[in-house]
């Protein structure tokens, strides 16, 4: 049973601190799959990942909550400091962690229960029992993700009968709901139609005033648009970051040029 | 370039004339699914009306009376002690049974790693391999006399059936559990992982409830075997049909009572044809548990979600099942939930801190944990006592002598070789009817409602439980086609039960066989039935090998379909197709029923010999498959 190190610092709210990652390699069996990164990521801003297939994007966004963990043969070296803790630290529990860093997928994945059981899952789990504050949260995090008015009438119903666009705000709402600090988005668009993108950019462009959002996409154009920093990764380094106007404008390496202008995909 | 001429037409008639031919016969072969389904319907029904129009017997009496006393001067039918007898068993073996199997199943899916599951997997496939009469002859000499000493139970008592049933059901509820939750996608369990829940909060709150309408289904189908659970109860559960929910009274099942009637144990009358009535309910009550499971099942298997689509008059029953059971579940969770908000105001709750959240996940894995320690204790449990007790009566003597009414001198020659003539004859039957209505089946039939009914009606023989068979002898084989009661009886009724095992395996094996392959010979000029037989059924074979020797193996162990037709004492062994014959199963239950413990030890010796019969089948099905598969180049 991992114990964890320091909890307090890990669940109280810190202004200021920027996260930052120091050489962080991860592993799969003898494949390298993403090499030596280090950066500084800012609070309370969007910073996206780009780069063609398999340059290790996913893999890195999935060290933040420690989800890596759960694959065999998968191991990671470096450190991340999140509010002076080392959340890479084996000491950290990924459980714990996982309250302070969540995650939205790819494919909108609800659960088979009602749109309000989905929402309250996470406090509950976290031990929130009583039904007001449930209530409370589960309003709360819907309107945070921009969907409390089409379902505020249906909470009952089973979240499977929205559509894609829906989900995936629910799933964003469900991540909310336990309050992180940093959101993690792996392609979060990449299954929904442009009018459902269209109102998951806008989401993002509110929530980057409260939390941290970290979002992977193989849309450039997606990045330039929602995103204050953007890193460029290619096979596994990472090649240049900066602020975003200065990436897409400005590039410092060829490589990143030569992959925005799309002289490689 | 081949030349065309007269002979070649010719030679192309001829082709295709036999091709027809033998599609007709395997046409031929599927179809008997349906004079078999006939044959059973007709004995119960037929059997039923005879009773039912019997003047000692009235039919609102029979459904509604308490009283079952079939003999004597003033018989009473009333069959409701039946049926409490067979609801407080059956019943009672699955409490207890769907906690432990679907415990076992969630930590095997979700928190066994690969190595644990494959030692415990085949585990519980012994398990399940094991003949009911050794259950039962375990339930007799071990676990009743605990009921009598520390429970004062009666000498013949439901408890100890209800313990063991409990236990012979577990393979099936792990096996469709397990795959029930093993097929909850993986993207729901990272999902709850993100939120940061615990491996036991994901497994109990997510996958558990995505997969409760396979766990339904699967006690369903422990419930349906339990129901027609013979051997067991005829051993120790006893014999008089009291009107009893208590489980340490002695109580007789509907299964039991119809087994009772094929020992001979009760004079000829009323009684005998009673025997049918009950067989008719038992056929209708696992036919509808039956039913209903295998609609749930298929859903689960094609992925189709169970809420239910518009206009999809399909499965209706099912889906009012589910509903009900999920509205149950409802109303149990409000339950719970306002006996939690009402603890919650009569004292301050402690915090749901992560270390007590560590501690709900260590003591979960534990339970589920424990109950697969359960499980493979029992089967150790079993196998040595049975062991300790039989080894001393391994001889050459034992292998060679006749059953007599001296313990020392009995011996089980005619027994072993009455078992293997009838399995010899059951594969001889059984296998080309089977194989050929697999290949029908997978290779010729189309998708009609022909061909959808006959696959029902397969599905349907593979529930129907076991006594049921052995009526069906008695009326069809021995009465009505006078074949007395002999090897050739024997073999037909066991032909007709290990059928759907020959299909199911066979259809798989064929499955298995890319689709490549047939369009490759087509594509030369080959007739379908070429394709299937040069190039199809070669390379199906070792599936359909295994096949075969798994519906031996259970054909072997099975009393009931032979209760009625067996003998238990023999000169001679048996020389024609026409002969009476012993047995290994019922042998060792007629053993059994002797009070003295030499009789015991008979019986034990012979489950070893049964046992290691079935163990060397296995072994050779096992290394068919090994090797199949190793030689496998596609």
């Amino acid at each position: 049973m991992k114990v964890v190190l320091r909890n307090e610092m890990l669940t109280k709210k810190t202004n200021g601190d920027d996260i930052s990652v120091r050489n962080v390699n991860v592993f799969y069996g003898s494949n390298h799959a993403v090499k030596d990164i280090s950066m500084d990521i800012k609070k309370r801003s969007v910073t996206a990942f780009i780069g063609p297939s398999g340059c290790g994007k996913t893999t890195l966004l999935r060290v933040f909550n420690r989800m890596n963990d759960e694959i065999i043969g998968c191991r990671t070296e470096g450190s991340i400091i999140l509010n002076g803790v080392d959340i890479l630290d084996k000491k950290v529990d990924p459980v714990a962690l996982r309250s302070k860093v969540g995650m939205v997928f790819q494919k909108p994945n609800p659960f088979p229960k009602s749109i309000f059981e989905n929402i309250a899952y996470g406090p509950k789990i976290h031990g929130i029992r009583s039904k007001g504050e449930l209530k409370e949260i589960v309003e709360n995090s819907l309107k945070k993700a921009a969907i409390w008015e089409e379902v505020s009438d249906r909470l009952d119903e089973s979240a499977m009968g929205l559509s894609g666009g829906q989900q995936q705000r629910l799933c964003i709402a469900r991540a909310l709901a336990i309050e992180p600090e940093i959101i993690l988005m792996d392609e979060p668009c990449s299954a929904l139609d442009p009018i459902a993108t269209a109102k998951i950019e806008d989401l993002i462009n509110e929530l980057k005033l409260r939390y941290t959002v970290l979002i992977v996409t193989h849309n450039m154009q997606q990045a330039a648009r929602v995103s204050d920093y953007t890193g460029f990764m290619y096979l596994g380094k990472l090649i240049e970051m900066g602020k975003t106007k200065q990436i897409f404008e400005n590039p410092t390496e060829e490589l990143t040029e030569n992959y925005l202008t799309g002289r490689f995909g | 370039m081949v030349k065309k001429n007269k002979e070649t037409k010719q030679f192309r008639v001829r082709l295709r004339l036999n091709e027809k031919i033998i599609v007709v016969l395997l046409f031929a072969a599927a179809s008997a699914a349906i004079a078999f389904s006939g044959a059973i319907l007709y004995t119960l029904v037929d059997g039923s009306f005879s009773f039912f129009t019997d003047p000692k017997v009235d039919i609102i009496e029979f459904f509604l009376g308490d009283k079952w006393i079939p003999t004597g001067n003033n018989p009473s039918f009333g069959i409701l002690p039946l049926l409490s007898g067979t609801i407080l068993i059956a019943g009672g073996a699955v409490v207890i049974g769907t906690p432990l199997g679907v415990a076992a199943a969630l930590y095997l899916s979700e928190f066994a790693s690969h190595r644990i599951r494959s030692i415990v997997k085949p585990i519980i496939e012994i398990l399940a391999g094991i003949p009911s009469i050794v259950y039962g002859f375990f339930a007799l000499m071990l676990i009743a006399p605990i009921f009598r000493e520390y429970f004062g139970a009666d000498y013949f008592n439901a408890a100890s059936a209800i313990v063991v049933i409990a236990i012979m059901i577990l393979p099936i509820v792990i096996s469709i559990s397990d795959d029930a939750l093993k097929a909850v996608p993986n993207h729901m369990r990272k999902a709850s992982f993100g939120l940061g829940a615990t491996r036991w909060e994901t497994a109990t709150k997510i996958v558990m409830p995505a997969a409760s309408s396979g766990i339904i289904a699967s006690s369903l189908l422990g419930l349906a075997r339990a129901i027609g659970e013979t051997m067991v109860v005829l051993l120790v559960a006893g014999s008089v049909a009291n009107f009893t929910f208590n489980p340490f009274n002695e109580v007789m099942t509907m299964s039991a009572f119809i087994a009772k009637v094929a020992t001979g144990d009760i004079p000829p009358g009323p009684a005998v044809s009673a025997a049918f009535a009950v067989g008719l309910v038992l056929f209708i009550i696992t036919y509808i548990i039956n039913m209903i499971a295998a609609r749930i099942v298929l859903r689960i298997k094609t992925g189709g979600s169970l809420y239910a689509k518009k206009g999809d008059r399909r499965n209706i029953v099912a889906r009012q099942y589910i509903k009900f059971i999920q509205a149950s579940t409802y109303f149990l969770f409000r339950i719970r939930d306002t006996l939690h908000n009402f603890k919650n105001r009569v004292y301050k709750a402690k915090a749901l801190t992560l270390e007590r959240r560590y501690l709900k996940q260590r003591i979960g894995k534990v339970v589920v944990g424990g109950s697969i320690i359960i499980a493979i204790v029992f089967l150790i449990i079993l196998l040595f006592d049975i062991f300790s007790r039989g080894i001393e009566g391994i001889s050459w003597t034992f292998f060679t002598s006749y059953p007599s009414r001296f313990p020392s001198k009995a011996g089980i020659y005619p027994v072993i070789l009455g078992s293997l003539y009838l399995m010899f004859l059951t594969v001889l039957f059984s296998a080309p009817l089977g194989v050929g209505a697999a290949v029908y089946l997978n290779e010729f039939a189309r998708d009609t409602k022909y061909t959808r009914f006959l696959r029902r009606l397969i599905q349907n023989l593979a529930g129907v439980p076991s006594i049921v068979f052995g009526l069906m002898g008695l009326a069809i084989f021995v009465r009505l086609f006078n074949l007395e009661y002999s090897l050739l009886s024997g073999s037909l009724i066991l032909t007709i039960m290990v059928l759907p095992i020959i299909i199911v395996a066979s259809e798989e094996a064929l499955k298995s066989v890319p689709q490549s392959f047939r369009e490759a010979a087509r594509g030369l000029g080959a007739t379908k039935w070429q394709s299937v037989r040069h190039h199809v059924l070669p390379n199906a074979l070792s599936g359909t090998l295994t096949g075969i020797i798994l519906a031996i193996s259970r054909a072997i162990g099975e009393t009931a379909p032979i209760l009625f037709i067996v003998a238990f004492f023999a000169k001679t062994a048996p020389s024609s197709i026409m002969d009476g014959f012993l047995a290994l199963p019922s042998q060792i239950f007629y053993w059994s029923t002797h009070p003295q413990t030499e009789f015991h030890t008979l019986a034990a010796s012979t489950i070893i010999v049964l046992l290691m019969i079935l163990f060397a089948m296995n072994a050779v099905a096992i290394t068919i498959r090994y090797r199949s598969q190793a030689r496998r180049d596609w």
